[in-house]
C-alpha cells in the first residue's frame, strides 16, 4: 500500500465540498448563463441532479473491490497490460485536470488581484504549498480541510445573508424563454466540471475507514456542493443579471463586489476571495495528490514523493502552455469539456462495471486472493 | 539565457532534496523515474523560457473530440 493514512468519513465529507466548490462556483455561472441566459439557475438545477446521478455511480465502482484504490482496481478488472494502459489515460486526465486549476489560479490572482505579477510566479509559490500538503500525505491534508472549511462556510454565509438588497426579481424573467434545449447544454458544463472530475475521488476511497460511511459522504458532500453550485448562480442572475453574468469570467467574484450595506460595509471582494483561494487550493491537492500517487502504482513504485517536485516543474509549464489566453479557456470549456470528461467520467466506469459483472459470471476472477504486487 | 540558468539551478536542488534519499533507501526504480521525470521537466521548462512554441493539450482534445462535440451540441442548438 503506498498510502498509509487514514481519513474519516466527515473529513471525506469536506474533501468532496471544497472540490465541488472549487473553481466551479467561480467560473461556471458564466459558462451557464453564456448557455442558458436567465434560466442559468434552472440548467445549474438540471445538470446538478444528473451529476448527483453520476456521483451515485462512482459509489457503486466504490464499493466494488474496496480495498483498492481507482488505479489498481483498473488493474485488476481488465487485466494487467489493458488496466496499465487505461490508468495512463486516467494519469494524464487527473494531471490536464490539475494543470487547468493551477491556470485558473494563476489567471484569477493576476486578472483581479496582482496584475503586475507574472503569473508563472503566482502559480509556483501556489504550488509550492500544495506540493508541501501531497508530500505530507492524505491524512494531514484532510485534518487542514477541516480546520479550514469553517472559514469557507463564513465567508460564503457573509456573501449569502449580505446581498439579498440587490436582487432585482426583473432579471429571472422571462422563465423558460428559449425552451428546453438551451437550459440542457447549459447544463452539460455542470455534469462536465465538477461532477465528472470528481472520479478521482475514487483514487481516495479505500483510505476512508468505513466504506459504507464514504458512501454516504461522497454522496452528500456533492448534494451539499451541488446546492452551494445553485444557490450561487441564482444569486449571480439576481444580483448581476444573465448578460453581464455571461461576459464576465468571474461572476462570482464580480457579486461579492456587490455587497454594499448601509455604504459603510463594501468592497470585501478580496476577502470573500478567501474562500476560494482555500477551496481551489483543496481541489488542486487532491488532483495533483491523485495524479502523484497514481503515476508512482503505474510505474510499480514503492513511494510517490519523489515524484512531487519533478511533477509540479512539468505542471507550471502546462498550465501555461495549455491555453493561450482565458478567452481561448473559455471558449474551450463550452465545447469540449464535457465530451473529454465524459470519455473518462462515463465510458471507463461504465465499461469498469460491464466487465467486472462479465468476469464475475464466468469465474475468471480471483474473489478470494490476496492482493499481489505488493501495492 | 538567465532563465535557463536558474532553471537548471532549480533541478540541481530538486535533485539535491531527493537524491541523497533515495540511494539511502536503495530505491533504484524510484530514482530512476525521479531522474527522468526531472530531465523532462527541466528540458520542457528551458523550451518554455526560450519561447519555443510548444503543443497544447487543448489543440489535441479538441482535435480528438470535435466530431463527438459537433453531434451533441448540434442535438442542443
Amino acid at each position: 500500500m503506498i498510502e498509509r493514512g487514514k481519513i474519516n468519513d466527515n473529513q471525506f465529507r469536506v474533501l468532496v465540498i471544497l472540490f465541488i466548490f472549487g473553481p466551479a462556483v467561480l467560473l461556471e455561472t458564466s459558462l451557464l448563463a453564456a448557455a442558458a441566459k436567465q434560466d442559468a439557475w434552472i440548467s445549474a438545477v438540471v445538470g446538478v441532479g444528473i451529476g448527483l446521478l453520476i456521483v451515485w455511480l462512482y459509489t457503486k465502482i466504490g464499493s466494488k473491490f474496496p480495498e483498492r484504490n481507482l488505479f489498481e482496481k483498473l488493474e485488476y478488472v481488465f487485466g494487467k497490460w489493458i488496466g496499465k494502459i487505461v490508468s495512463l489515460l486516467f494519469f494524464f486526465f487527473f494531471f490536464q485536470l490539475a494543470a487547468h486549476i493551477l491556470r485558473n489560479i494563476g489567471d484569477f490572482v493576476t486578472v483581479h488581484i496582482m496584475p503586475e505579477t507574472p503569473i508563472h510566479f503566482v502559480e509556483i509559490i501556489f504550488l509550492c504549498i500544495v506540493i508541501m500538503g501531497v508530500r505530507l500525505g492524505l491524512e494531514p491534508i484532510a485534518r487542514t480541510g477541516e480546520i479550514l472549511f469553517p472559514w469557507v462556510i463564513f465567508f460564503f454565509f457573509i456573501m449569502i445573508v449580505s446581498l439579498p438588497p440587490e436582487f432585482k426579481i426583473e432579471n429571472i424573467k422571462p422563465v423558460f424563454e428559449g425552451g428546453i434545449k438551451p437550459i440542457l447544454k447549459g447544463s452539460t458544463t455542470v455534469i462536465a466540471f465538477p461532477f465528472m472530475e470528481s472520479i478521482l475521488f475514487l483514487m481516495i476511497y479505500p483510505y476512508v475507514n468505513k466504506i459504507k460511511e464514504a458512501n454516504k459522504a461522497f454522496f452528500t458532500g456533492a448534494l451539499i456542493g451541488g446546492g452551494v453550485l445553485i444557490l450561487i448562480s441564482v444569486y449571480t442572475i439576481l444580483v448581476l443579471g444573465a448578460d453581464f453574468t455571461a461576459r464576465n469570467v468571474y461572476p462570482s467574484y464580480a457579486l461579492a463586489k456587490k455587497i454594499n450595506i448601509a455604504d459603510f460595509f463594501q468592497r470585501i471582494e478580496a476577502i470573500v476571495a478567501g474562500m476560494w483561494f482555500i477551496s481551489i487550493f483543496y481541489k488542486l491537492t487532491i488532483c495533483f495528490y491523485a495524479s502523484t500517487v497514481g503515476l508512482a502504482q503505474i510505474l510499480n513504485l514503492k513511494e510517490y514523493r519523489s515524484l512531487t517536485l519533478p511533477l509540479g516543474m512539468i505542471m507550471v509549464v502546462l498550465s501555461i502552455i495549455i491555453s493561450p489566453s482565458m478567452a481561448e479557456f473559455m471558449s474551450y470549456l463550452p465545447k469540449y469539456e464535457f465530451p473529454f470528461n465524459l470519455t473518462f467520467g462515463l465510458f471507463f466506469p461504465l465499461l469498469f462495471l460491464v466487465v467486472a459483472k462479465i468476469r464475475k459470471k464466468t469465474g475468471k476472477e480471483p474473489m478470494n486472493q490476496t492482493k499481489g504486487d505488493g501495492l | 539565457m538567465l532563465a535557463s540558468i536558474g532553471i537548471v539551478v532549480t533541478a540541481l536542488m530538486m535533485a539535491v532534496i531527493e537524491v541523497p534519499y533515495l540511494l539511502r533507501k536503495r530505491l533504484k526504480r524510484e530514482l530512476w523515474a525521479f531522474s527522468a521525470l526531472l530531465a523532462f521537466g527541466t528540458s520542457l521548462s528551458i523550451l518554455h523560457v526560450l519561447k519555443v512554441p510548444l503543443p497544447s493539450p487543448h489543440e489535441w482534445i479538441a482535435f480528438l473530440y470535435k466530431p463527438l462535440s459537433d453531434v451533441i451540441y448540434r442535438t442542443l442548438q
